[in-house]
């Protein structure tokens, strides 16, 4: 039944129009991607009014070429500018930037082209292979597995700081700290408002790290001049795009780090309230921390690159996990896409696989084609793409600036939003400046809220029993052996390597 | 999005003069959701746009300003100018309740320029379907308080469970935070929880009615007659004043709308209500379609306000 299913909505794809839908939602997802502050959800959010007029079908190529397309768009930016364009792109900047200073950013647009166009299908092939039984998967996560998933996420903040541990777990404190303002979501107190009644809902994620990265990177430019690539006009011809194809090459090279990153990303794809941002962030960690070189990674690794692209594409697929099993959104992409069914007069619910067929494979085609499609598209566009990084910084930085303050504006309308961008711009300039990391405060930013929710809602459930819960219950035990072994990990490799050195 | 409503509202304030004349003239009315695109609010404003458009021979537009559990949303609509253009829907009794615990929602619900009352959905209580738990008094007899599962103490159903289970003398405990209602009906089926209080339309999606996955089962509804066939209601329970808790779904605008544009915009959802693209909806959705006009609505309103202070100790716990 799902193939035949899937084979029609392929044929209707091909079919007369829908095609020219299906791009636009790719070309405008690209954009929204390589735009920092705009991302999937501000494209779909700004999309809905048009589907008014559409047909169902050609209202899910549209979403489905703006979903797939965004997280490709949004690791240009981060490859070249260090400024990821949407959230789940700041793990590729941690070794696409380096890349691209060393000249070598044809490599990583490469790699993000290949890992994610790779990640996205794996993902959905994933979510095919799960539809029979998605309500099992759905019902076997409750609040004890996001508990022990957000502390996995915590964890691999600890290993995944080289050298820098403490600043590492400082900037995790204060994401923490960040997380906990608004209102409490057990007591429904608000704490830490400071009578700004802006703070109710605690602090904004996009303003946060559209400030984190995109302005502070701006502030860092600014002040050092120059350009990004470091290669001055006699290396231009090692800026020539020859790493592309050998960047898609890598990807297939390092399979089991595109394997490793797409099942990642399916998964926390499919745990509503985690998201994309983590699933890159866990792709990469879990790559560094296990990788024979690790030694190279943040210095420009190419699975550096392959890693989180390959689990920020694959989270698409994921996040339909929940949505065909009981009609309930996995991510804000998804959310939305729920609201444009309402808008045309259907009632997404437990049915939605039954009586909504042709919108969900409709959606899932459109993802496909618009994960290899925005893919071949920006391997076209990298040769001139990668001419950015040659452009003299006084003219990147008011532009980024412009752009990203603009995005933050438009997605919910509020001058605080932009205030909030600016703020958090200088503290992470402070933060390059003084060599913390920023990620880590943003993960932990992000982890902090499903972090406490869950937390209270194992105690309550559990009559304060937390541990006797988790242990009746396969999925937290595998997870919380993960959380063992992420600790682990660093100090056993420790007593291998001084073994070593002393019989050697 | 919202850069659309600042310039409308922009120009509202500009031509507010010659527009008020001919009212609604060829311009856009702007319709306030408090919460993000998705959710029964959305859901309910974006049903109704296109028929209230068409009803008032203008184009309305929906603008989500989600917030503070539905207060920033409901503030915007109430700086707007009162001339028509900008209006909204209100999450009752949620801030009905927050007034009557005397907490801050930044404008006064009394003040509001109350329009038309659209839905009315009522209450009931589910379980899984396998639970040992068969009625009411099972689940208020479990030996310990029943587990119920919900977004936020703030929220209008956990209120709901609150005072009705405090005069049924059941004991509960909220286990909150859950995402939304469907999260909320997922954590039943987990079996996490005992039982969770939704609108019955919700539940009856994963309840053996029909078209629904057979997942929950519903043992009360919070009506006065029966709204399921086998299923005891709270005047079968001894209980009928539960009945009165509902979810409204109610439309304001700005303080001090004139009395000839309230009258045309409560004629417009008049119209809309009874077009056959709202009721489609409401039919799919399983919505109770339930018309007050002005007068009505804002009796219903002030009727409910001296209701929940009835309980503003239980509720300030």
């Amino acid at each position: 039944m799902g193939l035949d299913a899937l084979l029609n909505a392929f044929l209707e794809v091909l079919n007369g129009g829908s095609l020219l839908y299906l791009f636009s939602g790719v070309a405008l997802g690209l954009i929204f991607g390589v735009i920092p502050g705009l991302g999937g959800t501000t494209a779909l959010a700004l999309l809905i009014p048009v589907t008014y007029t559409l047909a169902p079908l050609d209202a899910m190529y549209l979403a489905g070429g703006v979903m797939g397309a965004t997280s490709f768009g949004g690791s240009i930016s981060a490859i070249l500018l260090n400024t990821p364009g949407t959230a789940p792109n700041a793990a590729t900047c941690f070794d696409g930037y380096p890349l691209a200073r060393q000249g070598k950013a044809g490599l990583a647009i490469g790699a993000s082209a290949a890992a994610s166009a790779m990640g996205g299908l794996i993902g959905l092939f994933t979510l095919l292979a799960f539809i029979p039984i998605a309500r099992e998967v759905v019902l076997s996560f409750g609040p004890s597995e996001f508990f022990l998933l957000t502390i996995l996420g915590l964890a691999a903040i600890a290993v995944s700081v080289k050298g820098k541990l403490l600043r590492g777990l400082i900037a995790g404190c204060v994401g923490l700290l960040f997380a906990y303002v608004g209102s409490d979501l057990i007591t429904g107190e608000i704490r830490f408002s400071a009578g700004v009644d802006y703070l109710w809902d605690g602090i904004p994620l996009v303003p946060t790290l559209t400030g984190m990265f995109a302005i502070s990177q701006m502030i860092e430019l600014s002040l050092k001049g120059g350009s990004v690539a470091k290669s001055s006009a006699d290396e231009a011809a090692t800026m020539k795009i020859t790493g592309v194809w050998e960047g898609v090459k890598a990807v297939f090279i390092h399979w089991p780090v595109l394997l490793r990153g797409s099942v990642i990303g399916t998964v926390i794809g499919a745990v509503p309230g985690l998201g994309g941002t983590v699933a890159a962030f866990l792709s990469y960690s879990s790559t560094a921390q296990t990788a024979k070189d690790r030694d190279t990674f943040g210095t420009g690794n190419i699975k550096g690159v392959i890693a989180p692209e390959a689990a920020n594409n694959a989270k698409d697929g994921g996040s339909l996990i929940p949505t065909v099993a009981f009609g309930i959104p996995g991510s804000a992409e998804t959310a939305l896409f729920l609201a444009i069914l309402v808008l045309h007069g259907m009632d997404p619910g437990p049915g939605i696989l039954l009586y909504n067929q042709r919108e969900i494979y409709g959606l899932i085609v459109a993802l496909t084609v618009s994960a290899v499609g925005a893919s071949l598209i920006g391997l076209m566009l990298s040769r001139y793409l990668i001419h950015i990084t040659r452009i003299d910084v006084n003219i990147v930085v008011p532009v980024v600036i412009a752009l990203s303050l603009t995005g933050v504006y438009v997605l919910e309308g509020r001058m605080a939003d932009v205030f909030l961008t600016v703020v958090m711009g200088i503290l992470g300039y402070l933060m390059i400046r003084f060599d913390y990391p920023r990620l880590t405060l943003v993960i932990a930013l992000v982890l902090g809220e499903t972090a406490e929710r869950s937390f209270h809602q194992v105690r309550i459930i559990s009559d304060g029993k937390m541990l006797d819960f988790m242990l009746t219950r396969p999925v937290s035990i595998v997870l919380i052996l993960a959380i063992l072994v992420t600790f682990l990990l660093p100090s056993m490799r420790k007593v291998r390597w001084r073994r070593k050195a002393e019989s050697g | 999005m919202k850069t659309i409503l600042k310039t409308s509202l922009a120009a509202a304030a500009l031509m507010a003069g010659p527009a008020l004349a001919e009212y609604p003239a060829d311009k856009t009315i702007t319709f306030v959701i408090p919460y993000n695109p998705g959710g029964g609010f959305d859901t309910i404003v974006r049903s109704f746009a296109l028929p209230l458009g068409e009803a008032m021979g203008t184009t309305v537009v929906p603008e989500n300003i989600p917030g503070a559990s539905g207060s920033r949303g409901g503030q915007a609509v109430h700086r707007a100018d009162p001339d028509g253009y900008t209006i909204g829907i209100y999450n009752i009794p949620g801030l009905t309740v927050s007034e009557a615990t005397e907490r801050d929602i930044g404008f006064a619900l009394g003040e509001v320029t109350w329009i038309a009352n659209l839905a009315t959905e009522e209450y009931g209580i589910a379980v899984k379907a396998d639970s040992p738990i068969k009625t009411m008094a099972d689940l208020c007899n479990l030996g310990q308080p029943a587990k119920m599962s919900d977004t936020g103490l703030d929220s209008t159903s956990s209120i709901t469970s609150a005072i009705s289970f405090s005069i049924m003398d059941c004991p509960l405990i909220h286990v909150t935070g859950y995402g939304g209602s469907n999260d909320a009906m997922i954590a039943v089926m987990r079996g996490e929880v005992d039982a969770t209080l939704k609108p019955i339309a919700s539940l009856a999606k994963y309840t053996d009615a029909e078209g629904g996955s057979g997942d929950l089962r519903m043992i009360v509804t919070y009506t006065a007659e029966e709204a399921l066939p086998g299923v005891p209601t709270v005047a079968d329970l001894g209980y009928p004043e539960l009945a009165k808790f509902t979810i409204n779904r109610v439309v304001g605008g700005p303080p001090g709308i004139p009395a000839d544009v309230l009258a045309k915009l409560e004629e417009g959802f008049r119209t809309a209500i009874e077009s056959d693209a709202v009721a489609e909806w409401a039919g799919s959705a399983g919505v109770k379609l339930n018309f007050l006009g002005a007068a009505e609505t804002k009796a219903m309103m002030d009727d409910l306000s001296s209701f929940y202070v009835q309980y503003k100790d239980l509720l300030a716990q």
